[in-house]
């Protein structure tokens, strides 16, 4: 009982993470069609220059602001990078894939291969009908929501989201009635990588962080956003939850060695039964 | 073709010149080579973005060393190294066929997606099965089950293997099946259009690059005798990337040229470049700031963008 009860709460505090990384990924995807293989290295990077700098002795807010600032700038390297060569869909993988190794390769000669992690910004623990939970856990489960909240309501309420949605519907026509659609392309990739940003500084105050991370961080976002439906911000959030969950019990029961292997089964699951996702736009 | 009876004759009368500790890593740049022409075969041609080619030359190189070193099965029998080759090949090739009939009927994002998780995934089983298949460290074939004994003999082995798989491929992309592939790539629509069964050309492609990526595999462990993950690597499949970017993709002779440079520079001088400029950083690093410039400003790869060039500068 208290195991069940324990997968219950670290899957959603799980989830809730990858919601963010997902949500992301899948926003770039729905409105550029493009897919950002660098996306994990936002999440990465930011753990590492707030954990670097909190070690300097800077304050944890500041260090954690830094690391925010550090995402959205890898954001507009990744808009300038792929600029030249949207149109090319096979480029862009590639050139996303190559920048992402490399900040991987960066981090391990600058941070070594051993996992680092945040002090929290908040400690202490409740206990959960027997559960320990840390109050970080609950505070970053509690974020998350409510970052997500803000990009459901900013994507459908605001005069913002209806470009973004404009522009992922027909970029032509976004263009003529006069949307600057370059201008919403290189919003929309700060957005997802300040959300990547974000995740991974929850992350690094509750596991420790490696630079290979950043590959992986990627496995679980195909997952979900394969399972919510390409390019569907709701559904990768919906599906985070079922990913999340099979993740913290495949981990749980087997393992984490066979979490990747899990992964893939559920894709190739997904694809063979329902290859749109849950959400998936129609193409 | 001239380029290839060309390249074929100058590789054969190399061994009169160069010494053998030479040979030896110029012969596994053509098995390398073998892997960056079947990735073209598939991105190049069908323009379908394959992520993950090194799990099928790390499953060919696997099931290959487990058809040698049997007793780590716990079974025992004798293979003789062509017939291992070939069956890592086939083995390749039915994986490849399985994952392509469930990816390759959806939009090519799917594909790309999925591929690029493979080689982790695989990655996980030489650790999951430690014992049998050896760990971070692989295991050793015995060198009585070599493709050949000397250096020489390897290295006009690997060059055979090189040849073969050059020549079928560029009869395959050169037949009207390979015109088929090049509509599927310009267009699926209009190669629907046309009554083109893409998702059968799409799935025949990717077939015959993991046969070829699983020979490579095979092969490679066959001349090194020794076999680890570093086979089914991301690393890896970058430098397959990078070798055929830089030759330009969609071309096959290109990347053929690109991976035995790409291979002779990572292993022979590009670490010695960084050590003596000394510079805080690993030849990786190079290879993939590299892959960047080269695919935002030569996305065509080198040959074929300064040949426009000039061709636009004689106008």
């Amino acid at each position: 009982m208290i195991e069940i009860l324990r997968i219950v709460i670290f899957g959603a505090v799980v989830s809730g993470i990858w919601a963010l990384v997902a949500s992301g990924f899948s926003l770039i995807f729905g409105v550029s069609r493009m897919l950002n293989f660098a996306h994990g290295t936002a999440f990465v990077c930011s753990a590492y220059l707030a954990i670097y700098l909190a070690n300097q002795g800077i304050h944890i807010a500041l260090a954690i602001t830094a690391g925010l600032l550090l995402s959205a700038l890898l954001g507009v390297i990744v808009y300038m990078l792929t600029r030249p060569i949207r149109r090319n869909e096979i480029m862009v993988v590639i050139v996303t894939l190559a920048l992402a190794l490399l900040i991987q390769q960066v981090l391990l000669l600058s941070f070594g291969d051993r996992g680092m992690s945040l002090p929290p910004l908040i400690g202490g623990l409740q206990n959960i009908a027997g559960v320990k939970v840390t109050n970080i856990r609950i505070a970053s489960f509690v974020f998350a929501i409510l970052t997500i909240a803000v990009l459901e309501f900013l994507i459908n309420r605001t005069m913002f989201g209806k470009r973004i949605l404009a522009t992922s519907q027909d970029s032509e026509a976004a263009m003529l009635i006069g949307i600057n659609v370059e201008r919403v392309y290189l919003s929309t990739i700060i957005l997802s990588s300040l959300l990547a940003g974000i995740a991974g500084l929850l992350y690094a105050q509750i596991f420790a962080v490696t630079p290979e991370i950043s590959l992986k961080a990627l496995i679980y976002a195909f997952a979900i956003v394969i399972l919510g439906g390409l390019g569907s911000v709701r559904g990768s959030i919906v599906a985070s939850f079922i990913v999340g969950y099979v993740l913290v019990t495949t981990i749980t029961f087997f393992g984490a060695r066979w979490s990747e292997f899990v992964m893939l089964l559920t894709i190739i699951a997904i694809l063979i039964v329902k290859p749109t996702g849950l959400f998936g736009v129609e193409e | 073709m001239k380029v290839v009876v060309a390249f074929a004759i100058l590789a054969a009368i190399l061994p009169l010149f160069v010494p053998e500790a030479y040979l030896y890593t110029i012969g596994l740049a053509y098995l390398f080579a073998v892997i960056a022409i079947s990735w073209d075969l598939m991105v190049g041609y069908t323009g379908q973005v394959n992520l993950g080619h090194t799990t099928f030359v790390g499953l060919g190189a696997y099931i290959a060393a487990l058809l040698q070193v049997p007793e780590r099965m716990g079974m025992s029998f004798e293979v003789s190294p062509v017939i291992a080759i070939l069956i890592a090949g086939v083995a390749a090739a039915l994986v490849g066929f399985f994952i392509g009939i469930i990816t390759l009927r959806l939009r090519g994002y799917y594909f790309a997606l999925v591929t690029a998780i493979l080689p982790l995934v695989f990655m996980q089983t030489v650790f999951i099965w430690r014992d049998v298949l050896g760990g971070e460290e692989g295991f050793s074939i015995g060198s009585e089950n070599a493709i050949a004994l000397s250096v020489i003999g390897k290295y006009y082995a690997a060059l055979l293997i090189l040849l073969v798989s050059l020549a079928i491929m560029l009869a395959i992309v050169n037949s009207r099946i390979g015109l088929r592939f090049k509509a599927v790539r310009d267009s699926e629509e209009l190669a629907e259009s046309l009554g083109i069964d893409t998702t059968k050309y799409k799935v025949l492609a990717f077939v015959i690059s993991s046969f070829f990526a699983g020979i490579a595999g095979a092969a490679i462990v066959h001349y090194r005798i020794t076999v680890s993950p570093e086979l089914y690597d991301v690393p890896l499949m970058l430098l397959v990337i990078l070798s055929a970017v830089i030759g330009g993709i969609g071309t096959i002779i290109g990347p053929l040229f690109g991976a035995i440079v790409i291979y002779l520079a990572k292993n022979w001088w590009l670490r010695e470049l960084i050590a003596t400029a000394s510079l805080p950083i690993n030849d990786e690093i190079v290879l993939y700031a590299l892959l960047i410039a080269v695919g935002i400003a030569l996305p065509r790869g080198i040959y074929a963008e300064v040949a426009a060039r000039i061709y636009k500068l004689q106008r």
